[in-house]
Order: C-alpha cells, then sequence, then structure tokens
C-alpha cells in the first residue's frame, strides 16, 4: 500500500523537523517546506493526501496557499492550519478560504497526528 | 625615482594650505583604506559565525530531535538520550555554542506542548544550562539578571524559586518584572502572594501581562485577593481591582465601597467601575450622597453605573442633572431618563431651553 503523501510548510525548521519525524513514523511521507513559496512548487509537483500549513511565512503566508489549492487549483485536498496565539481573526480566513481544521501554537505533536489522521480517514 | 622627485618638487612649491589640503587628503585616504580592510574583515569573522551558528543549530536540532524520540517506556532518561545529554553537555561550556543550544530549545519550546515540553526540561536541566542561568543571576549587571530570571521563566524551572524570591525588590524596574513574570508564570495565582508585601509600584503594561499570564492556564481558580485590597501599595489595589472585574469577585463587595473613599482618585474611579461590573446597587446611594463632592471622572463613572443599574426611583437624581454643565453627564442623564421614563423625555421638548439643550435632546434621540 502506497504511503499518503503529506506537505508541512512551516518556518521553524527545529518544528518542522520534530513534526517529520513523527508523522514519518506513523507512516506518511513527508514533503517539507520552508515557505509558502516552496509550498506551492510542491502542491504544483506532487499529488498530495494533506497539507498543513502555518499561516505566517515568508514570501507567501499560509492564507494564500490555502486561496491557491481551492480556487486556483480547485483540489479538494483536507488542509490543517496552523496559528499563534492572536491571529484568531487569521484563522477565520483560513476556514472562509477553505481550510479543514486548525490547531493554536503551542499544539501537543500527538494531537496533531490524531487529527491528520482522523482528515485521511 | 625622478617622477617621485617632481612631484616632491611640485609639493614643495605648493603655498601652505595647498600643501594641508594634500596631507589631510593622504591621511584620510590612508584611514579609508584602513578602515575598508577592517569591515572586510568584520564581515568575513560575522559570516563564518553565521555559517558556524548555522552549523551547530542544524546539529543541535537533529540531536534534540533523536533525544525526543529515544524515549523508552518506563524509563525517565535512556541510554540513547544519556549519550546525548552528554554530547549536548561538552558544548554547553562555549557561550556561543550554548546560545544556539538554548535558542533551538526555546523555539521548540514555544510551539509545543505536552509531554515535549516536559521532555525539553529534562534537557535543559540535565545539559547544564540551568547552571548558567543560575549564574547570571549573580551578576552585578541588572540586564544580565533580568535574561538570566527570564531564561528561568521559559523554561519552567520551578526549582529555582528561593534563587529568584530576592529579585521581587530588586531597585531596577526590569528585574523585578521579570522576577513577577516567573513566580505567576510558573505558580499561577499563588504566585501572587509576593503582592502581601510589595512596596515598589507595578506599572499598567506589567499588570496587563500579568492578568494575560493568569488568562491562559487551564485552573481559573482565583486565590483570596481581599489583602491586595487592602494594601498601602495603590498599584496593588489597582491590581487587585482588575482581578476582581475579571474573575467576578462578589465577595469583595463591602471592601470595594470601602475603597469609595479612598484617598487616590484613580482607585475610586476604578472601584465604582467594578461595582458596576458586580451589580453593586448598595453603592449607589452613597454616591448619590455625596455627588457634589465628588470629582468629575467620579461623577462621570457614577453616571456611567446608573446607566446600567438604573431602576424608577433614580429618576429625581437623573432628572437633578439633565442640563449638567458636563456634555458627558448631560449625555448620559438624558439617555438614562430616555430609558426609564420615554413620557416625560419627550416632554422635555415643550421646555423652554437654550439651542445647546434641544441640540443635546436631538443627539440623544439618534442613540
Amino acid at each position: 500500500m502506497s504511503r499518503k503523501k503529506i506537505l508541512l510548510a512551516e518556518d521553524n525548521s527545529t518544528l518542522s523537523l520534530l513534526l517529520k519525524f513523527r508523522l514519518e513514523k506513523e507512516g506518511y511521507e513527508l514533503f517539507m517546506a520552508v515557505d509558502g513559496k516552496e509550498a506551492v512548487d510542491i502542491i504544483d509537483k506532487h499529488s498530495l493526501d494533506l497539507i498543513i500549513t502555518d499561516i505566517m511565512m515568508p514570501f507567501i503566508s499560509g492564507l494564500e496557499v490555502i486561496s491557491y489549492i481551492r480556487n486556483k487549483l480547485e483540489l479538494d485536498i483536507p488542509i490543517i492550519v496552523f496559528s499563534s496565539a492572536g491571529q484568531e481573526e487569521m484563522v477565520l480566513k483560513a476556514f472562509d478560504l477553505g481550510a479543514n481544521d486548525f490547531m493554536g501554537k503551542p499544539f501537543s505533536p500527538n494531537e496533531l497526528v490524531i487529527r491528520v489522521k482522523r482528515q485521511l480517514s | 625615482m625622478i617622477d617621485f622627485q617632481i612631484l616632491l618638487e611640485y609639493y614643495n612649491e605648493f603655498p601652505f594650505l595647498v600643501k594641508l589640503a594634500w596631507d589631510f587628503s593622504v591621511v584620510l585616504s590612508i584611514l579609508i583604506t584602513i578602515l575598508i580592510v577592517y569591515l572586510k574583515f568584520v564581515r568575513k569573522h560575522l559570516r563564518k559565525i553565521e555559517v558556524d551558528n548555522l552549523k551547530f543549530k542544524n546539529e543541535y536540532e537533529g540531536l534534540l530531535i533523536e533525544y525526543l524520540y529515544s524515549e523508552e517506556e518506563a524509563v525517565e532518561i535512556s541510554e540513547p538520550q544519556q549519550v546525548i545529554l552528554e554530547k549536548l553537555k561538552k558544548h554547553v561550556p562555549i557561550k556561543a555554542k550554548r546560545k544556539v543550544i538554548i535558542s533551538v530549545l526555546y523555539k521548540l519550546m514555544n510551539q509545543v506542548s505536552g509531554e515535549v515540553t516536559d521532555a525539553l526540561k529534562v534537557v535543559y536541566q540535565n545539559t547544564g544550562l540551568i547552571h548558567y542561568a543560575l549564574l547570571r543571576l549573580k551578576s552585578k549587571k541588572w540586564y544580565v539578571i533580568a535574561k538570566g530570571i527570564g531564561e528561568l521563566t521559559r523554561f519552567k524551572i520551578d526549582s529555582a524559586e528561593d534563587e529568584i524570591k530576592p529579585y521581587l525588590t530588586h531597585p531596577v524596574r526590569e528585574v523585578r518584572k521579570e522576577a513577577h513574570f516567573y513566580f505567576v508564570t510558573l505558580f499561577q495565582f499563588e504566585g501572587l502572594s509576593f503582592l502581601d508585601k510589595l512596596t515598589t509600584p507595578l506599572s499598567e503594561w506589567d499588570q496587563i501581562q500579568m492578568l494575560e499570564i493568569l488568562q491562559k492556564f487551564s485552573d481559573q481558580e482565583i486565590c483570596d485577593i481581599k489583602p491586595w485590597l487592602q494594601s498601602k501599595n495603590d498599584t496593588v489595589v489597582l491590581f487587585a481591582l482588575k482581578l476582581a472585574n475579571l474573575y467576578n469577585q462578589y465577595e469583595v463587595k463591602d471592601l470595594l465601597m470601602d475603597l469609595l473613599s479612598h484617598e487616590n482618585k484613580t482607585i475610586r474611579i476604578q472601584a465604582i467601575e467594578v461595582l458596576t461590573h458586580l451589580y453593586g446597587i448598595e453603592a449607589k446611594d452613597v454616591l448619590k450622597a455625596n455627588f457634589n463632592e465628588l470629582s468629575l471622572e467620579e461623577q462621570i463613572s457614577f453616571f456611567g453605573m446608573l446607566e446600567k443599574l438604573v431602576i424608577p426611583d433614580d429618576e429625581p437624581f437623573i432628572e437633578k442633572h439633565l442640563f449638567h454643565k458636563n456634555f458627558e453627564i448631560q449625555l448620559l442623564a438624558l439617555k438614562i431618563l430616555k430609558s426609564i421614563n420615554i413620557d416625560k423625555y419627550l416632554g422635555l421638548n415643550k421646555l423652554p431651553s437654550n439651542k445647546k439643550s434641544l441640540a443635546m435632546l436631538n443627539l440623544t434621540d439618534t442613540i
């Protein structure tokens, strides 16, 4: 059975690495992007099953990434959004644009795994 | 050689001022050259530091993730984890590397919660980083102490309580502030016990930040705030008033009533606002009786209270101040009258009044 492909767009390298290991341990194939631009490139090149993106990222924000997926590519891939405290309005915008779930930082990596499984089931 | 001699002869024949200008230009050129070489060296050095830091960062990130995923059940620190801790320990005494390790740990600490945070705390303690933070507390420079306390707060090191306690009354505000945040962040409402004996002022910004820290906790059971409402330190009283308001402390109403006659005007105004929020109708009679002795700000706050807690019995008092000299009070009085007795309010239009009063009525109609 082929592994499910997940894109993780996050500019905090330590957090990215931690989540990469955690999700790979669960059997997923991870694609990493350090900013929105890289995320868009990966989305264009690969057929993904899930996207996890931070809202605040350099060059292209998480919101723009969601808009690109939903409005330009018209894809129905589940999207989980990360947000920090004080970004409540951004989260609402993310949901308006088509995000499926969100996690506020700081979050538990175990909880993220549960949410990923739920989105992929 | 001959050319140089010709140049030298020319130079000697120059007038004094031209000679001076040439000398100055030469000295300046030499200085600029030295500076360019120096800047190039500094830039090269900084780039090397940057590259090294990036290399260390990648190395430590890898080690840290390896540590987090080498855990074994029923063992606090597994053997592979111990090996990683030993590796990190060797790098900690070097200041530059220590800085990178702390930044990697902190970056992750800020973003994750739960069991990972506990594991990061173990790394912080077992690599000896805590030792360097505690050493900072002994520094003579206030900003080093403040940074040390801040670091211990960020890594939630509750065992440093005794070492930080003396800094609660440090003469420098930033150090005190960090110590206050340490106790509130780590011990929540219990940590506020330093307010009992606090004699130094708590700035408005520090109060807001402490409230924000407190609101992040899941346990919102507040402790007894009565002693702080009776504190001799006005800023502690103001902070306690904010707590009473935020945590709906109905049981302190009597103390709030006492604060209506406090010598500090800001406290009196704040007490009126908290009593309004806590539905302290008993304050209305006291304030009505002393209305003329109150400051203008208190009078406005009192009318704010009446706007929310008005009953028909208050009508004569409102009527008395319908055309108060203060715009805000006048507007509030008209709004209150409109809400309790619309007929009387509409009847005001028929009264002989000046243009200003009519304008006020028109304004109240639009609200």
